[in-house]
């Protein structure tokens, strides 16, 4: 019996298929559609001007819109500021939470509990409980303190969403880089005590470099869900005020589902699944090259 | 000399002052959340403008849990997430299990297939979902969210599951080979077994992604079929001013996810990063 026969009867092989086919059939088939759509001219609301073959022409009109490239700067700031602060705070809290006394856990319980609340409640929460200038918590301290209460959602909408996003996905990264912490062995640290390092120099040249890995992994998943954020800027903004607050998954929801123009929105995101691409492998690149430098 | 009862007394009262700190930070931290809930138990004159001093009332929970419309939408919520997890687990596990024991040709490039999905953005394929839902009359059902969240949510569970059954050494196998097991007899007696933690963790993540999951939910359902969080967003804009009710609501729609997070947080990080450290 050769090799092939015996692959063949392998009935674990078949375990496979079904997971495969329905993974292909919502995200393959799915995007290869996208393909094809971004080169027809179909505005699903102005049937009079019909479905016809246009080419490229549908990238060259998003290319040409100034809002597009406003958007796109949007996004990366959005994504690159939340990234940054999620992981500086999230080492700062990681680093304070990683002691031991009696209600440790009851304080990282309360930490952690923003990661696993819906977007559309951390929204709400927010603009309502929260950041409304004249009935929430804002406009209560504004109170006290005798000043005009900041319009955070109408002045300040992108660093609000920043705000949020940090707000919501920070605990995340304290989760993930904690239980980096917590797996470093105390001889090291021991070590590090004898030979006299402070306590800065044992976090920044022990601690941090110890956990590198979770670091990693905290940024990596971070990026990619921090990219397609969406249901915290629908529930607040809805993108505005104009579009100070779009971000790219917002600008195909509204070019797809408020002007129904099926080729202008899945070109759109055929170049965030481009733009998406390239972030997660230029991230790959980068800590791949410090990891070879370390070892170097 | 050193006075070691005084740097002793220090570093005491240095602990106990991180302590506070510590503490000051994680109710800080925690107090939208906190606040929600207790709005939650306000009467709606207490709540515009907040009132300090309140009686407590549960009289919104009521009004909540008794509201048929809202009601529909907590089961629209439970079945679509409870389906979608057992279905993830039944298809997902045997993947990573065919990828680590079967004879696959190409068995990593199957698993990275799975994983680059994962890269997608939703925006990418909205659209013709939308329009294939749409066609197939799948729009705003139940079965049509459950197929997208199946689809969208199977790779985790491979991901994190086969890093778990990667450290189950091959002779156990093999050893259940030679005494006559077929592969797929020790699929279940030995493998599952072994796997159960990754398998539970796994299937609380997917759990609580899709509870939670907004972007599909808003654009694929209407009024039939949708999930509670499409609901409190088109009660924000219609009756936003109700924030007692609106706190009541999310409280309830924020404590499954927020639970089962909260048991399993450790066994969550420790299946990711083992996934992620094993590529």
């Amino acid at each position: 019996m050769s090799t092939r026969d015996r692959r063949k009867r392998d009935p674990v092989n078949a375990f496979a298929i079904p997971a495969v086919v329905i993974v292909a059939l919502v995200t393959q088939v799915p995007l290869i559609v996208t393909l094809i759509l971004s080169a027809i001219k179909w505005i699903i609301v102005r049937p009079d001007l019909g479905i016809r073959f246009i080419g490229l022409e549908n990238y060259l009109g998003v290319f040409k819109d100034a809002e597009f490239y406003m958007v796109i700067i949007n996004t990366i700031v959005l994504t690159v500021v939340s990234l940054a602060g999620c992981t500086v705070l999230g080492l700062a809290l990681a680093l304070l939470l990683n002691r031991k006394f009696v209600g440790i856990n009851i304080a990282r319980t309360l930490m952690i509990a923003p990661f696993f609340v819906m977007d559309a409640v951390v929204g709400i929460v927010w603009k309502t409980l929260m950041l409304h200038p004249s009935f929430g918590i804002n406009g209560m301290i504004a109170g006290w303190l005798h000043i005009k209460p900041i319009d955070f959602l109408g002045n300040h909408s992108m660093a609000t969403i920043i705000m949020l996003v940090i707000w919501q996905w920070t605990p995340f990264f304290v989760l993930v880089l904690l239980s980096g912490f917590e797996s470093i062995s105390e001889e090291i640290l021991d070590s590090a005590r004898v030979d006299g390092a402070g306590i800065w120099r044992t976090i920044f040249q022990i601690k941090i470099p110890a956990i590198a890995s979770h670091i990693e992994v905290a940024v990596m998943l971070g990026l990619i869900f921090i990219l397609k954020v969406f249901g915290i800027i629908y529930v607040t903004t809805s993108g505005g005020p104009g579009i100070s607050s779009t971000n790219l998954p917002y600008l195909v929801y509204r070019t797809g589902f408020f002007r129904w123009d099926v080729g202008r929105a899945t070109a759109m995101a055929v170049i965030t699944v481009i733009l998406t691409l390239v972030a997660v492998t230029a991230f790959f690149r980068f800590t791949r090259r410090k990891t070879s430098e370390v070892e170097s | 000399m050193i006075d070691y009862t005084g740097s002793r007394a220090r570093r005491k009262t240095a602990h106990y002052l991180f302590v506070l700190l510590i503490w000051v930070i994680c109710l800080t931290y925690f107090f939208p959340i906190l606040y929600m809930f207790i709005t939650s138990l306000k009467h709606e004159t207490d709540v515009v403008p907040p009132k300090l001093f309140f009686t407590p009332t549960l009289e919104n929970y009521r009004t909540v849990l008794l509201s048929s419309d809202i009601v529909s939408h907590i089961v629209n919520s439970a079945i679509i997430t409870l389906s979608s997890m057992v279905l993830c687990i039944f298809l997902g596990v045997p993947t990573a299990y065919a990828i680590v024991f079967g004879k696959l040709k190409k068995p990593d490039s199957l698993f990275f297939w799975f994983l680059s999905t994962t890269l997608l953005p939703p925006v990418a394929v909205i659209i013709p979902v939308f329009l294939i839902f749409k066609n197939l009359h799948l729009l705003d059902t139940r079965w049509g969210m459950i197929i997208m969240y199946v689809g969208a949510n199977v790779p985790i569970v491979i991901w994190m599951v086969r890093s778990f059954l990667k450290d189950i050494p091959a002779e156990l196998l093999e050893a259940a080979d030679i005494d006559g097991a077929t592969r797929i007899r020790s699929f279940f007696k030995i493998v599952l077994p072994l796997a159960r933690s990754g398998i539970i963790s796994s299937a609380l993540l997917v759990f609580i992604f899709v509870w939670n999951e907004f972007f599909f939910a808003i654009n694929l359902t209407y009024v039939n079929a949708s999930p509670i969080p499409v609901y409190m967003a088109s009660y924000m804009t219609q009756e936003g001013l109700f924030w007692a009710k609106l706190s009541a609501i999310s409280t309830v729609t924020v404590l499954p996810p927020l639970i089962l997070g909260w048991i399993s947080h450790k066994s969550i990080v420790r299946g990711l990063m083992m996934g992620a450290v094993k590529g």
